[in-house]
């Protein structure tokens, strides 16, 4: 899409407009949004995902980029066992789970090689998919450039402790650099997220930024867990009681209490209805 | 595309999925006829299928239900051989656990 577009510029380019004016061609291309034609290979990465990020991710607006996190996706790369292949004219669908949800992926097949058109891979094997998120119709699947079997199990808790790094780098920042920035900042969230990638606004809007007071940085990670959900869940001066914080964030009953006292000596949260029920201290 | 999960978990959150589909990875401790002990950070017992085929000592990835005792009855199982870093796996279920955001749909 990205180099059709950047073609159409050239071709119109006598026409002065910044987006080639009155043309249909021009016209669509600026409604793509999101500068597509000025996009290149210097923004592609691989991106290790779970399916479920896959699933849940939606796209802004229709023709908009799909992005993760706050983060444009191109290329991803996902782990998981073939539930079902149904080979087809001029593509192998394969309905790939990895335990945390379930997604298609079509494996385009070339013509040209006769050991193409037979699906490669049995039920229940464990594969590595390295491909792009479509969206087709509003259904989502993957494009497979690349499949190949697991052979080493391990490479699959690998994958997904991988998938969880990339997922939390870009939630909250680059490990060990948001210490350092929180105190040279002065306790500026949005410059904590300057730090990784540019992704400022976005990673703001997907929700979990630390944008939390200098002085979290200081705290325990259960406190900086539970300022988090505290901070992304609705309900505002209400405030939200102990055994919801724990059961939503994981951590268990006394783990919540210390991080609520953590969180309390610092001035960052309060206690509302009683002594288990805090908010976020706004000022 | 589906939105239902099987989380991966280990013997101590056992408690928390009775009557739920779930994925463990451990280690073939015991079998006796349809019955297995597999070890996930604790043993387990599970109740195999006929197309179950473990060996003792070797990992296994069980994909069951969760019974009321505790137990898992099996809907389906594969054999990982003896490269398996149990740590490693153990590890992935409690990561899981606490970034469930993008593991886990909940049921």
């Amino acid at each position: 899409m990205a180099q059709y577009g950047g073609y159409q510029r050239t071709g119109y380019g006598a026409q002065g407009g910044e987006d080639g004016g009155g043309f249909i061609g021009g016209s669509q291309q600026g409604s793509q949004g999101g500068g597509g034609g000025s996009k290149g290979y210097s923004d592609d990465s691989l991106r290790p995902v779970t399916i479920k990020q896959l699933v849940d991710c939606e796209e802004a607006y229709p023709g908009a980029d799909l992005s993760i996190d706050g983060i444009p996706i191109t290329q991803v790369t996902v782990v998981g066992q073939v539930r079902a292949v149904n080979p087809q004219a001029t593509n192998i669908t394969y309905r790939l789970d990895d335990g945390t949800a379930i997604m298609d992926v079509k494996k385009w097949v070339d013509a040209e090689k006769a050991d193409d058109t037979n699906p490669q891979f049995g039920l229940d094997t464990y594969v590595r998919v390295w491909g792009r998120l479509k969206s087709f119709n509003g259904k989502k699947h993957i494009g497979a450039h690349f499949m190949r079997a697991i052979d080493d199990f391990n490479e699959v808790s690998y994958h997904m402790l991988e998938a969880t790094y990339v997922h939390l780098y870009f939630t909250k920042g680059v490990p060990g650099q948001q210490q350092q920035q929180g105190g040279a900042g002065g306790g500026d969230g949005m410059f904590v997220d300057g730090g990784h990638g540019g992704g400022g606004n976005n990673a703001m809007q997907a929700g979990g930024a630390v944008n939390g007071p200098a002085r979290l940085a200081q705290c325990s990670r259960n406190a900086q867990t539970m300022f988090n959900f505290l901070n992304n869940s609705p309900g505002g001066n209400e405030g939200i009681h102990l055994n919801l914080i724990a059961s939503q964030t994981g951590l268990s009953v006394r783990d919540v209490i210390s991080a609520a006292d953590e969180l309390l000596g610092q001035g960052i949260v309060y206690t509302t209805m009683d002594d288990e029920t805090w908010a976020i201290l706004d000022y | 595309m589906e939105a239902t999960s099987t989380p991966r978990i280990t013997c101590a959150y056992l408690n928390s999925y009775v009557g739920k589909n779930v994925m463990v990875v451990g280690k073939v401790m015991q079998l006796r006829g349809d019955e297995a002990v597999i070890d996930a950070d604790g043993n387990i017992t599970a109740h195999l299928n006929r197309d179950s085929h473990l060996a003792a000592g070797s990992g296994v990835q069980l994909i069951g239900k969760v019974n009321p005792d505790l137990s898992v009855k099996v809907l389906s199982s594969m054999d990982l051989g003896t490269g398996v870093d149990f740590n490693l796996a153990n590890t992935v279920v409690e990561i899981a656990h606490q970034h469930k955001s993008i593991f886990t749909y909940d049921q």
